[in-house]
């Protein structure tokens, strides 16, 4: 008897994940601005995770953190921050399937829109943005999502 | 080898990773130095530097102190660079793209067109020395890039003096044979 | 002078890497002023040696070794860590026999279960691959690159600024 229940234990716990919540949630996002430069040289920690992809990439000695922010994004609410060099970065969560969320990303200066781009971000994915030039060195804003289970 | 070194390699033996750090603080200039000189390519080498390091620690036990602790590092470097090439098979020239990213840049000296001269004499250079034997390209690494002794060379790759001679001998011949163009007497490069 | 030559040019490599004995110095300095091909082979060494050797003083100058250590440090811990299999193949040389029958059949028929009922459960799962992608992007404003790369996994979004783009200033 007790080796039936936990077959059946086990089996519930294995199979919860795959029902899991189809229901949309909120969509975490991590907003980062950089500013990358070849002045001095070092990488913000908190931008260990994005090294590997910005170091195979860019030839840049310095990376300095300017900005770091979580959104939650919900269906088709946007959400704005500003960004440098003085614009203004908007963000809709556009649907989400699973494990990705579609997210219109906008960025825009003075009201006029610079940049329109849909992309599709998977847990633990990023998308970086980059080329604005501010006094010495280059804008770059990544996009992350979060590893977590539960957003 | 001094006090200190020899303490470092017994606590490294021993599993103890900060002796392993201060050895990669020491050398690790100098074993990227080997490496580049055998793969010219940055992320090549820095892996090819890891890739020793960690080697290292894994089988430092094996080190006996019958040779130099520096020879036996340089040996590991050149066996896992040439190891390296053998399974990228790179072919040059190297691309811009792949090596400078797309940083855009003022200094005329990184200039698309500055950067593909240089890069592609680095790539003749390049290919010239993976015409020779293995045994001759590390030869002349030891000897043109880190400056070794024939005795050192030797012990680093575990010949006869004579054989270094030889390899250092034929080896120069070989390249400069394929790069006379850029070697010959009477012009300075 | 010519069979002097011949003797003094096996001595070149050994005298351009200065691992000759005074005596051999002697001959070989002597001999050079009146040779010009013994000359001109020792410049060609030495074009050798910087040809080889610059590249790589200069990548050794420019380079920084950003993470090289931790990424040793990972490598070693990734090496210590035991396999999966190996796990796996330690816990059951430790569970009794008696549990084994139990327990294997169990698993077995759990991993069916879900092979079976998974793709039901999923809803397009296989239209979207795993690496973030990019939709569409537009921009009237900036010329636009997208570089997405497999390994490490990379997606970058780059606008190159025009000269008539004018700076910021706050």
């Amino acid at each position: 008897m007790r080796r039936k229940a936990s077959f059946f234990v086990i089996l519930i716990l294995l199979l919860s994940p795959l029902l899991g919540n189809v229901a949309f949630a909120q969509v975490q996002v991590r907003v980062r601005v950089m500013e990358a430069s070849n002045v001095g040289s070092g990488f913000d920690s908190s931008l260990r995770d994005l090294h590997d992809q910005l170091g195979s990439l860019f030839s840049f000695s310095s990376y300095r953190l300017l900005k770091d922010e979580t959104v939650s994004l919900s269906l088709n609410h946007p959400v704005s921050l500003p960004i440098p060099p003085e614009r203004s970065l908007e963000l809709t969560l556009i649907d989400q399937h699973r494990v990705t969320a579609e997210i219109r990303v906008k960025i825009t200066r003075g009201g006029k829109e610079l940049l329109t781009t849909l992309v599709r971000l998977a847990p633990g994915r990023s998308v970086s943005i980059g080329g604005p030039k501010r006094a010495e060195g280059t804008i770059i804003t990544a996009l992350s999502r979060p590893k977590t289970t539960q957003e | 080898m001094d006090i200190n070194e020899a303490q470092l390699i017994s606590r490294c033996q021993q599993g103890d990773q900060e002796a392993l750090k201060e050895i990669f603080n020491q050398y690790h200039q100098k074993l990227y130095r080997i490496a580049y000189g055998v793969v010219r390519h940055r992320e090549e080498a820095l892996d090819i530097v890891q890739e020793v390091f960690i080697k290292l620690f894994r089988s430092i036990h094996q080190f006996k102190g019958r040779s130099r602790f520096y020879t036996y590092l340089y040996r590991m470097t050149m066996n896992t660079a040439i190891d390296h090439t053998r399974k990228m098979k790179k072919v040059p020239p190297l691309s811009i793209d792949e090596e400078e990213g797309f940083q855009l840049s003022d200094d005329p000296d990184r200039r698309p067109d500055r950067i593909l001269d240089h890069k592609e004499l680095e790539a003749k250079v390049k290919w010239a020395m993976d015409q020779l034997s293995p045994d001759q390209k590390a030869a002349l690494i030891f000897r043109e890039i880190e400056g070794l002794s024939y005795q050192e060379i030797a012990e680093a790759t575990g010949c006869s003096i004579g054989t270094v001679m030889s390899r250092l001998h034929y080896g120069r011949k070989k390249v400069q044979e394929l790069l006379k163009d850029y070697v010959e007497g009477g012009e300075e490069v | 002078m010519k069979s002097r030559c011949s003797s003094i040019s096996e001595l070149l490599d050994k005298y351009f890497d200065q691992e000759v004995t005074p005596e051999e110095r002697s001959l070989v300095e002597d001999h050079l002023p009146s040779c010009p091909a013994c000359r001109s082979a020792l410049l060609s060494m030495e074009n050798l040696r910087n040809l080889i050797k610059s590249p790589v003083e200069e990548a050794v100058e420019r380079e920084n070794f950003p993470w090289v250590w931790e990424k040793i440090e990972r490598g070693i811990q990734q090496e210590e860590k035991p396999g999966l299999w190996e796990s796996l193949w330690s816990w059951l040389d430790m569970i009794s026999l008696r549990q084994k029958k139990i327990l294997i059949p169990a698993v077995a028929a759990v991993v069916i279960l879900i092979l079976i009922t998974a793709p039901l459960l999923y809803e397009k799962i296989s239209s979207y691959p795993d690496l973030s992608v990019v939709e569409y992007v537009e921009s009237d404003t900036y010329n636009v690159m997208i570089y997405e790369r497999e390994a490490p996994r990379v997606t970058v979004i780059w606008l190159f600024e025009g000269p008539e783009e004018e700076p910021l200033t706050s």
